[in-house]
């Protein structure tokens, strides 16, 4: 498996060195009763000291819920990063957890029963993590999934452990072999998951309309999915109670051979647009599963 | 004359990459491809490299290679007549 961690290497994901060996062990230790109010405690604590990401929180909600957040809102956000964190290093230690796909995702559906490769876009919302992790488990995929390297990502790599060699990684913020680790991914037969929420280390970018505004969303992946010919799936999955999560899927995107690009493109953002719309409405009634905490 | 693989590079990353503005007699030969005057970017790298390997049968394996290979249009004529079987060279 093509996963190492180097020790103090930046970025970090917010936190303390000890925050994930005490969440483990807390959960092991003490009574839910308990441990969620402590860790609703601790919550507070990481609003009172994460500014930046604080802000970015204000402004996303004030957009959601058309309203001026509260602090107590705010909290809500960061409490439900934390939750989706629980639920990840619980499903690592063997925690059960049921992945279901919402009904009339026909092409996602048909994709799980097929052994066509394709391109995965991905969110950060609600369970997203986990369902992509849960799809190499469950319906026994094979993917390469493209992300971040982070110097603390103890539960990424506790999960992917569960998966030996049917879940493989290409760092983003490794450029040096990047693009060739893309290259072996995307040319053989193993679905590639990219993020499609968070520009930064995205090559091509493009602007969409999401909450009231145009804003910058990494289309790198529809660029590839024409380099490759191979399909874009989009999703992102949501709790569906506390032990199951429902996949939202788009249908896919079909690179057409023969099409000229700026048609292809075209057509790719429109898919695009289209999924993001769907995004927006889960998002209006389900403000606080958007786990991102950077500008819009 | 032109060196024939040299003028069908020159055309297939025209191809490639839709350059609509660029001729390919105007991409001059010892210019770096990434990073030089056609704005060419690792997207843009990776289409080359996937036509590349297409077109000519070879496998660039790594970025240290593709570096060396797209420094410009005379080192990817001489990567290729290096790797390439000769049968799938124009003449």
């Amino acid at each position: 498996m093509a996963l190492s961690h180097t020790p103090g290497e930046a970025p970090r994901n917010p936190g303390p060195s000890w925050g994930y060996r005490f969440l483990r062990t807390a959960d092991r230790a003490l009574p839910e009763a308990l441990f969620r109010p402590l860790r609703g405690a601790g919550t507070w604590v990481a609003v009172a000291t994460l500014p930046r990401q604080r802000r970015c929180s204000r402004a996303y909600l004030r957009l959601v819920l058309d309203r001026k957040p509260s602090l107590a809102d705010v909290h809500r956000h960061f409490f439900a990063v934390c939750e989706a964190l629980m639920l990840r290093l619980r499903v690592a230690n063997g925690h059960p957890h049921l992945c279901l796909l919402e009904r009339g995702a026909g092409d996602f559906s048909g994709w799980l029963k097929s052994e066509r490769p394709v391109f995965l876009g991905t969110f950060h919302i609600g369970n997203s993590d986990l369902t992509g992790f849960m799809l190499v488990g469950q319906e026994n995929k094979r993917v390469h999934l493209v992300r971040l390297r982070v110097g603390n990502s103890h539960d990424t790599e506790a999960l992917a452990s569960r998966f030996g060699d049917r879940l493989r990684f290409v760092w983003v913020n490794e450029p040096g072999e990047l693009l060739f680790a893309l290259k072996e991914a995307a040319g053989g037969k193993d679905a590639v998951a990219l993020q499609c929420d968070r520009p930064d280390h995205s090559a091509r970018t493009e602007d969409f309309d999401f909450l009231g505004a145009r804003r910058v969303f990494p289309f790198t992946i529809y660029h590839l999915a024409l380099i490759f010919g191979r399909p874009v799936l989009l999703s992102f999955g949501v709790p569906l109670g506390p032990d199951r999560s429902v996949v939202h899927a788009s249908p896919a995107f079909e690179p057409v051979e023969g099409e000229p690009r700026d048609v292809a493109l075209d057509r790719a953002r429109r898919h695009f647009q289209e999924f993001l719309r769907r995004v927006e409405a889960h998002l209006r009634a389900n403000p606080f599963q958007w786990l991102n905490f950077i500008p819009l | 004359m032109a060196d024939p693989l040299t003028a069908r590079l020159k055309l297939l990353i025209v191809e490639t990459l839709r350059l609509e503005d660029v001729a390919p007699a105007d991409i001059p030969d010892s210019e770096p491809l990434i990073g030089g005057g056609l704005s060419l970017d690792s997207i843009d790298a990776l289409e080359l490299v996937v036509r590349l390997e297409k077109e000519f049968g070879i496998k660039i394996a790594s970025s240290e290679e593709a570096r060396s290979a797209l420094a410009s249009v005379a080192g990817l004529a001489a990567y290729i007549r290096e790797r390439a079987d000769p049968t799938r060279l124009p003449s």
